[in-house]
């Protein structure tokens, strides 16, 4: 053999070998590429908020909840289409959970909704923990046309086995099942039975002579003397055989299943809003720049309180990051580490906003979560605009809500 | 030995080769069909054949028999006029669905943990066999497309009701009236398949009330027909020597 040869045979070996090798390291996916998604999509169509996981430890059977608010952004970009077929999802890697309830404004929403620019909801997810391990639990909501708008995600351990799992049903016919292993005995029986009839076919087909003789046969125009009478007769006989089970089968199905409906689909409109505390505050903005060195973000905010109580400016939310003031709110949600700034928020003067009084402040938002959540991608985004919340909060604890949306600058230097 | 001489030596000799022969193409054909054909139906059919919470009464008896009579009709075109073998529908049929079960068992129930009750295969056999049958009996692409392909559409519903019946129970659920297959596809969070792409339950066959899916039924049959004459035509043209010079032969 040439030594040329050997390369190549070797060097075919060594790829089979690899290609092996790599079917044997299969890391699981945790998560769900919500850093990839363009940051303008994170922050100016879905704003979610309130966040609240009840467990992060759960064993199988067992349930928790994601509950918490999310706000339709009214200057919902122009490149993606606006909510008015949406559906309220979760962001989990497959079942590893099921979802045994979701509720927008109390109402139950297991199709999809049409949601209104602008608006808030309350939402809430229930999770019967399925498959053990550790997965990252994201509030999700899917837009038609838009895609899917993933929200902040934390990290939930299920302990025990999937075994144990189960997923008891009662039907309206009085019959309790588990839908976990439901029917699947029917499923496997029909199949069986289907591709045994099927398998006999072929059996009296390929046991004869098949492709040279026949061929040959067919050249030389003998093709009619290759179907016998008999064979017409074993055919009808198939033929007949298959409708009258069809026909059959689908007799005593009707008798074991007198009652069944067909699946149910539509549109579920006029959801409940949910109503903040109308803001007193006004906040326009008069730039916004991103220092794409120091990782910050900075506003210049001119703030108006028009209500009667003085307030402080204490949180701004964006794509699910919260940069906080701790000397006005700290957060005691236990809300993920990796989406919280518990210092990240610098107001140049935020000294009580009396009622009446008009200030213009430097609002530094600045924290690692600007790269590692990619934020910063917003510089390459066809549209170059932030939007995000601010939190006021008054000396009694009563806070406001108000949306910022403008134009945003980088700077390189 | 000589280009001229006989690679075998007696008669027995090349019965034995020529079954040899036999398995290696039958082993060839069934697997480069299982490949094509699987990626056909999971191009054109996917979610409807994927998840019990599409196989609906309008849109899946609709689409499924529509887009998954192609690759019978081509490969009876192959094996009927080429040698005789009234075995093209079912062979297709067989491999897809073996595929499809590898698929469903390994991908969606093995890697991803979907119940094997809400993802298994829709039961295309029973068409595949009449298919068959009336090309066997009438010899002809004309008679098998427009008997078989109507026959094809015709059976598919009732062919799969004995397993889907079971999961179109209805269910009272936190105040709402669903189907078992509509909870099982609620249950079974799937992030990248959200509820409004789920194509169920659209159209216009208002006027015949619950009793849509015979009349979906026959106009799959009907479609069926145009896609078997036109795959049929397909599997002959692929089914020719003109590829191969005379002076190879």
């Amino acid at each position: 053999m040439k030594i040329k040869d050997k390369v190549a045979k070797l060097s075919f070996v060594a790829l089979l070998i690899t290609m092996t090798a790599a079917m044997f390291y299969a890391p699981t996916a945790s998560a769900h590429g919500e850093k990839s998604q363009a940051a303008f999509m994170r922050m100016r169509t879905i704003h979610w908020f309130d966040l609240h996981w009840s467990k992060e430890e759960v064993a199988v059977n067992d349930t928790m909840t994601l509950n918490g608010k999310f706000l339709v952004f009214a200057g919902w970009p122009e490149t993606v289409d606006k909510p008015e077929v949406s559906f309220l999802n979760i962001g989990i890697p497959g079942p590893v959970f099921i979802r045994a309830g979701s509720w927008i404004g109390g109402q139950l929403v297991p199709r999809s909704v049409s949601l209104e620019l602008g608006e808030t909801y309350e939402f809430k997810v229930l999770l019967k923990a399925r498959r053990p391990g550790d997965w990252h639990v994201h509030s999700m909501m899917n837009v038609q046309g838009g895609g899917p708008i993933i929200g902040p995600g934390k990290w939930v351990t299920i302990t025990g086995s999937m075994a144990d799992f189960v997923n008891p049903v009662t039907t309206l016919t009085g019959q309790t099942i588990d839908l976990e292993n439901y029917a699947l005995d029917n499923v496997y029986f029909w199949h069986a039975v289907w591709f045994a009839i099927a398998f006999a076919w072929l059996l009296f087909w390929i046991k004869r002579p098949m492709f040279v003789p026949r061929h040959i046969a067919v050249s030389t125009g003998k093709a009619n003397s290759l179907i016998s009478a008999g064979d017409k007769k074993v055919g009808m006989a198939f033929a007949l055989g298959t409708i009258v089970i069809v026909a059959a089968s689908m007799g005593s199905t009707n008798e074991k299943y007198p009652v069944t409906t067909p699946l149910q689909a539509g549109l579920l409109r006029g959801m409940k809003t949910f109503q903040m505390p109308e803001a007193t505050v006004s906040v326009k903005v008069d730039d916004a720049t991103y220092r794409v060195p120091g990782r910050a973000m900075q506003m210049t905010l001119t703030m108006t309180n028009n209500g009667d109580s003085a307030v402080r400016l204490g949180e701004f939310n964006t794509a699910g990051v919260r940069f906080l003031d701790p000397a006005v709110h700290e957060d005691d949600t236990n809300y993920p580490d990796d989406l919280l700034a518990e210092e990240g928020l610098t107001v140049s003067d935020n000294s009580p906003l009396a009622p009446g009084e008009t200030r213009t402040v430097e609002v530094t938002a600045s924290d690692a979560a600007w790269e590692v959540y990619r934020l910063a991608d917003l510089i390459y985004d066809p549209d170059s605009r932030f939007a995000g919340l601010l939190f006021f909060w008054d000396a009694k604890g009563a806070r406001q809500l108000v949306t910022v949306d403008a134009p945003l600058i980088p700077t390189f230097i | 030995m000589s280009a001229s001489q006989s690679a075998v030596r007696s008669r027995a000799e090349a019965v034995q080769v020529s079954r040899t022969f036999d398995w290696m193409i039958l082993f060839t054909l069934f697997t480069a069909v299982l490949g094509g054909y699987h990626i056909h139906y999971m191009l054109t059919g996917g979610d409807w054949d994927f998840w019990t919470d599409w196989k609906d009464r309008r849109l899946w008896v609709t689409v499924a028999p529509i887009v998954s009579i192609t690759f019978p009709a081509a490969v009876q075109a192959c094996l009927w006029w080429r040698y005789r073998l009234p075995v093209g529908a079912t062979i297709s049929v067989v491999a897809l669905m073996i595929g499809e079960w590898i698929n469903r068992y390994l991908n969606f129930w093995g890697w991803t943990y979907f119940p094997v009750n809400i993802c298994f295969p829709s039961n295309l056999l029973p068409g595949a066999i009449v298919l068959d049958v009336i090309l066997m009996l009438g010899n002809s692409m004309t008679l098998t497309a427009v008997v078989g392909g109507l026959a094809y559409g015709l059976l598919f519903y009732p062919g799969n009701w004995p397993v889907i019946a079971p999961l179109h129970v209805p269910v009272e659920y936190n105040g709402m009236m669903m189907t078992l297959a509509d909870l099982q596809g609620y249950h079974y969070v799937r992030t990248g398949t959200p509820e409004y792409i789920r194509m169920v339950e659209k159209g216009t066959l208002r006027t015949f009330g619950k009793d849509v899916a015979p009349v979906s039924a026959f106009f799959s049959g009907f479609v069926s027909i145009i896609i078997y004459f036109l795959w049929h035509f397909f599997g002959r043209w692929f089914a020719k020597t003109d590829f191969i010079a005379d002076d190879n032969l």
